[in-house]
């Protein structure tokens, strides 16, 4: 033909409310995916603070001198931030678990017809165990 | 289209892996979150208190092999996300290279900085 | 545009339309009770009878439906800049969306273009992107659909106008599968024998050989959209046609199963289950490409 017309990504985010639960649960399991990678970089950078532990070093906190590990890590748990940040991480790491063991099950290829109800599921327990862990994750530090 | 295929597997082992170390993960994850916030709290962490865990041998290898998993995991995940993408040719050379070498370059790090905790380094 | 307020999407969700007159088992223990089959039928009858009550209720007789159609015509100065055209169609009892184009053709507009051509469902050339989802044109009744009617062609394919799309692509995803029944040792000529199926065999793969290549699901798969040369999930079927059917040699099942094992074939699908909910002919396509993937795992791990 001569000519014809690329609608590009038409339908692709501008319909997200047209969007189907397997479709949503692909979408999160993703950004969730990325969350943890992403972390786990993070969290291997903070603990090589115990090189310098190990080799002796100190840094100050609240006044006194620490090692460098431990005055590392009480030194970024009494940001309030960081805590709020642990909570966001704990809920991208439950609903990566909960959808993940989901997915699990749709490659062997059990409950198929109940996929929709599965992520639904997984996503209001992610809720559940979240709210219910942030008492935990607030112990002890001040606005 | 119909005759680009090769006779091995490619994406196969990687998919097959993928959920293997999922199901390790799914438990070794669960463990790791469940042992440093709510059994010692996470701001009452200590250097004592991690050097004291990292010399069990069994924690010691479990974090490694934490570590290894989750690296392969999340590497090659991101790089299953971009080929579904369309990434191709040398770009998907390329991005699979770095990807590649970060994640030897983190457990490479991860290791070391456990064998530190452990005092075996 | 007409603002009578009827039947808001009660079902779109629910079974549309299904036209399953043939292969209906006379004998019902044939497949024992909750049969893939009889699930069907179940459903279809208990869908036909509800639409027959709301059909009952708010009967949109006498009403115009208000559709916007997507237009575009590349040698057609007017018609360049795509655009949605507006048509108002006397409202007939079960009427679908290709009856309301086909009405809107005739009678206003000449020029609109669009495949069609069985009109039940088998020909599979009239699968339209109809209000953020693709449907079968004529399967899809428009006192299902919520008003106006938006009816686009088919995403992610070039247009080429109005609402039809280049399919070239898709076809050649069939094809690359080698859709045809493969057998090295056909019987001698001599004692040419039927190639008989065992009943459980035909009921395996019943679901995967209606596929009418109306291309819908692939143009619902956001992996598709993003990854060209992925297979998609109505050529993966059709190989899983042919890999399961049982009169196929060994040797035939793990060539059909190389072809599917390609980076660019069941490893992309990400199970968001969007073709198995967009395809009119109900099949189990995340299912099919599901059990390929473990089937060609399976396959390997023999080898090692
Ligand atoms: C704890 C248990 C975990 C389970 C059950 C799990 C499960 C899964 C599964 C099944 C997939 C594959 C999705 C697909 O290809 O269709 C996946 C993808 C992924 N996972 Fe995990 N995972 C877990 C932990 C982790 C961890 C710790 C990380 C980070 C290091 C991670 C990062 C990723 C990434 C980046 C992806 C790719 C997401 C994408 O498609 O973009 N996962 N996960
Ligand atoms: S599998 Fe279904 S949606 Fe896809 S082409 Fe065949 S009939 Fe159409
Ligand atoms: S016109 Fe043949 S499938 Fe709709």
């Amino acid at each position: 033909m001569s000519q014809s017309y690329n609608r590009g990504l038409i339908e692709d985010f501008g319909r997200w409310k047209e969007f189907s639960a397997g479709m949503w649960a692909w979408i999160f399991h993703k950004f969730t995916g990325w969350m943890l990678i992403g972390y786990l970089f993070t969290h291997i950078a903070v603990l090589s603070s115990a090189i310098a532990a190990a080799d002796g070093q100190t840094i100050m906190l609240e006044g006194e001198a620490v090692n460098a590990y431990t005055g590392t890590i009480q030194g970024l748990e009494s940001l309030f931030i960081i805590r709020v940040l642990e909570v966001g991480l704990l809920a991208v790491a439950v609903f990566h678990i909960l959808n993940g063991l989901r997915l699990l099950m749709v490659d062997l290829g059990i409950g198929l017809e109940a996929q929709d109800k599965s992520f639904y599921a997984s996503l209001i327990l992610t809720g559940v165990i979240t709210v219910a862990s942030v008492p935990t994750f607030m112990q002890g530090v001040g606005l | 289209m119909a005759e680009r295929y090769s006779s091995f597997t490619p994406g196969g082992t990687g998919w097959l892996l993928q959920r293997i170390t999922a199901a390790f993960l799914v438990v070794v994850l669960a463990f790791h979150f469940f042992q440093l916030h709510f059994i010692t709290h996470a701001a009452d962490v200590t250097f004592a208190g991690t050097q004291a865990r990292m010399e069990h041998v069994g924690y010691f290898l479990t974090m490694v092999l934490f570590l290894v998993t989750a690296t392969f995991h999340g590497i090659n995940g991101v790089y299953n996300a971009l080929v579904n993408q369309g990434l191709d040719g040398i770009q998907k050379k390329v991005v699979l290279a770095v990807l590649t070498i970060a994640g030897l370059a983190l457990i490479a790090q991860g290791t070391y900085v456990a064998l530190v905790m452990a005092g075996w380094a | 545009m007409s603002t009578q307020q009827q039947e808001p999407d009660t079902d779109a969700e629910t079974e549309p339309e299904e036209p399953e007159s043939q292969e209906v088992p006379a004998d019902q223990e044939m497949s024992g009770l909750a049969s893939p089959q009889q699930q069907r039928l179940q459903r279809k009858h208990d869908g036909m009878a509800e639409r027959e009550r709301e059909a009952a209720e708010d009967d949109l007789e006498g009403d115009s439906v208000h559709i916007k159609v997507f237009r575009y015509d590349p040698e057609v100065e007017g018609k360049q800049e795509p655009r949605f055209d507006d048509f108002h169609v006397p409202f007939e009892r079960g009427m679908t969306v290709l009856d309301a184009v086909i009405y809107a053709r005739d009678e206003f507009d000449s020029s609109l273009t669009f495949r069609h051509s069985c009109r039940q469902a088998i020909c599979g050339s009239d699968a339209f992107f109809v209000n953020g989802r693709q449907r079968l044109g004529c399967k899809t009744q428009i006192s299902e659909l919520d008003q106006p009617v938006r009816i686009e062609p088919l995403p992610h394919q070039e247009v080429v106008k109005d609402l039809v799309v280049d399919m070239d692509h898709f076809y050649d995803q069939m094809h690359a599968v080698e859709p045809y029944f493969q057998d090295e040792d056909t019987p001698d000529s001599a004692d040419l024998e039927e190639q008989r199926q065992s009943p459980e065999n035909r009921e395996k793969i019943k679901m995967s050989s209606r596929c009418i290549w109306c291309g819908a699901c692939m143009s619902s798969c956001n992996i598709a959209a993003g990854d060209n040369e992925y297979l998609g999930p109505a050529a993966i079927n059709k190989a899983y046609k042919f890999a399961m059917d049982d009169r196929e040699s060994e040797e035939i099942k793990e060539h059909r199963l190389r072809i599917v094992e390609q980076e660019h074939g069941v490893w992309r699908c990400q199970t968001q289950f969007s073709c198995t909910e967009v395809c009119p002919k109900d099949i189990p396509l995340t299912e099919h490409i599901q059990e390929l993937k473990r089937e060609a795992v399976k396959k390997n791990l023999k080898f090692w």
